[in-house]
């Protein structure tokens, strides 16, 4: 006779609500696992919520995770499954303050909020938005859909606006609320980060509007976005001509981050592809020092180089800014031993992809293995999902990683749980 | 190629950098547009091409780099080049390129843009007046060493002037001649 235990019986705490954590969330679901999926932002979807294609499909995102096998639920994926499953303890814009307690039996205080906006009741009219930059759309495919209010952006407006939502959703007077859960596991799902360059003199970043990340590109290429998918400067908004993008800034670099950032040469070039293919007319270069696009993305790289994106194997000498807006950047040509002056509107640079800032607090307090700053499994060869007791990890918590990565290794998580309660 | 600004502040720049923009864009599906040139992109400039070339160590410019000129569009200098010229057409470059670019033939679609411009090296159109006026490039072995090699003292079958008459009328004979 098999004791009833708690360990086997308690709800799973999921860190995270990226591609990892709500692949992790839905499939224990499915097995009639309860699960409290926490999310930092006031909306689910990670990174990838703001890729306009991900590779290696090109598909939407929204189209892509983990959704193929449950027939009509693509786009309405989050709101079915994720918002409406009772298995899963949605909770958004809650932060993991505290852990205590033992492996099998961990007491967690979460703290929720301020929610200035209810979910549950804003119907995304828009009113809000149009009286105020207080107020503002994440993504028009957010989940929960409601608009988010920052309240450093607070004008004199928005207490009438207060007043005026039609289902009474804004509550500008909201507190954080604190609650202490208990979970028999812990997935750490936390992600990634895109670093922000600001102490890299040579690219100008934070110094000139017109250099930005690949992830600005996404956002700027994404037609859900505020261009609409043109491509623009920042700086005034013309179109851009010219774009240059260089590759490992931060990565493989011993001053900031010694690891490759794995996925950046795929992406940098599936945006390069979008670019060339599908926004007429722009001119593409890439700077890298070696292109990585391991295993079958070799295709992105081929297509490039067919589309017309130019390839400059080098480091960048220096960039500066004229009266025009465009940036004149003189490129060091490793290959032909000369330096290349060239006139773009659009720099963009492929940054490393670091930990997410909560990372090492709650590292430290599971006493967890690191690598890099990421977390580092027990066994890497036998259990690459296994952290700790009753703390597994998946997705780019572990160190850069794609989607389909991202959500086998959740999928692998869950199995581990399964097998552990059988 | 050099980029100079007048500027009232000292040079920030003491590198040389080719300005991109003078560079002839072009050039590249020009070449890309010529026979068995459609792969020239496909270079990921791995060096294999200059790994492979036997003479490419006294070369200023690497079979790689004059491909990598192609596509920057360095139209000038890769035309210009004695390198097109001096290839062996061993074809070793293009038998080992891993993207299966004509590293050997790209350089012969140079030779040709070349001559139509009449930038053809002054050895080449001597080789090119040597065939026009004996129909061959290399003399035929005396009378007595070919006795000596126990073969006939005449060549069999051995008409020049046909080619000599052909060579005339092709780019062979309207480069010598406006040479002359």
């Amino acid at each position: 006779m098999v004791e009833v235990n708690d360990t086997l019986s308690g709800p799973v705490l999921i860190i995270g609500a990226g591609v990892a954590g709500m692949t992790a969330a839905i499939e224990l679901a499915d097995s009639d696992i309860k699960t409290i999926l926490v999310e930092k932002k006031q909306t689910i979807g990670g990174n990838a919520l703001e890729l306009y294609k991900a590779f290696p499909t090109d598909d939407c995102f929204y189209c892509f995770e983990g959704s193929r096998f449950r027939p009509g639920i693509r786009k309405c994926f989050y709101r079915s499954a994720m918002l409406d499953n009772p298995n899963i303890d949605l909770r958004t814009n809650t932060r993991v303050d505290e852990i205590t307690g033992n492996p099998g039996n961990f007491k967690v205080k979460l703290t929720t909020g301020p929610m200035y906006v209810d979910p549950k009741r804003c119907i995304m009219c828009g009113l809000c938005l149009k009286r105020s930059g207080a107020f503002s759309l994440i993504s028009p495919q957010c989940q929960p859909q409601a608009v988010f209010y920052d309240p450093s952006l607070a004008e004199e407006s928005v207490k009438e606006i207060e007043k005026e939502c039609p289902t009474k959703a804004i509550n500008l007077n909201a507190q954080s609320t604190e609650e202490q859960v208990e979970v028999s596991d812990i997935i750490l799902a936390t992600g990634y980060t895109e670093m922000r360059p600001v102490n890299m003199d040579e690219y100008g970043y934070g110094k000139y509007p017109n250099v930005i990340t690949q992830l600005e590109l996404a956002r700027m290429l994404d037609p859900n976005g505020e261009s609409a998918g043109a491509l623009i400067r920042p700086s005034d908004g013309a179109p851009v001509k010219r774009v240059m993008m260089v590759q490992c800034v931060g990565s493989r670099d011993e001053n900031y981050n010694l690891y490759c950032s794995k996925i950046c040469c795929v992406f940098a070039l599936k945006h390069a592809n979008i670019i060339v293919n599908e926004r007429n007319g722009i001119k593409t270069t890439v700077v890298y020092m070696d292109i990585r696009t391991y295993d079958r993305h070799e295709r992105y790289y081929r297509e490039a180089r067919e589309s017309g994106v130019r390839f400059v194997r080098g480091r960048v000498h220096l960039v500066r800014p004229n009266p025009d807006g465009s940036l004149d950047i003189i490129v060091y040509d490793s290959l032909l031993d000369r330096y290349l002056s060239y006139n773009i509107d659009l720099f963009v640079l492929s940054t490393a992809l670091e930990p997410s800032e909560e990372d090492e607090t709650l590292q430290r307090t599971l006493g967890l293995n690191t690598s890099s700053g990421f977390v580092a499994p027990l066994d890497l060869a036998n259990d690459s999902v296994v952290a700790g007791d009753h703390v597994y990890v998946c997705g780019a918590a572990m160190g850069p990683a794609e989607v389909p990565e991202s959500v086998t290794q959740a999928r692998a998580v869950v199995s581990k749980i399964l097998q552990g309660r059988q | 190629m050099a980029e100079t600004k007048e500027s009232a502040e000292p040079p920030t720049i003491l590198v040389d950098p080719i300005d991109m923009s003078k560079l002839d864009q072009s050039f590249c599906n020009e070449i890309k547009s010529m026979p068995y040139g459609e792969e020239l992109v496909a270079c990921f400039a791995c060096t294999t091409c200059t790994a492979a070339c036997p003479i490419a160590n006294q070369w200023d410019y690497k079979p790689h780099q004059l491909i990598r000129m192609i596509i920057l569009g360095m139209r000038e200098e890769v035309l210009s080049s004695k390198e097109i010229w001096e290839c062996l057409t061993c074809f070793q470059c293009q038998e080992r390129c891993p993207q299966k670019v004509r590293v050997t033939d790209i350089f012969f679609d140079c030779k040709n843009l070349a001559a139509e411009e009449g930038k053809v090296p002054n050895s080449i159109v001597a080789l090119g007046k040597l065939l026009l006026e004996t129909g061959q490039l290399y003399e035929v072995t005396e009378d007595w060493q070919r006795e000596d090699l126990d073969l006939e003292p005449e060549v069999p079958g051995l008409a020049t002037e046909p080619l000599k008459e052909i060579l005339k009328t092709t780019r062979t004979g309207r480069l010598v001649g406006s040479d002359e």
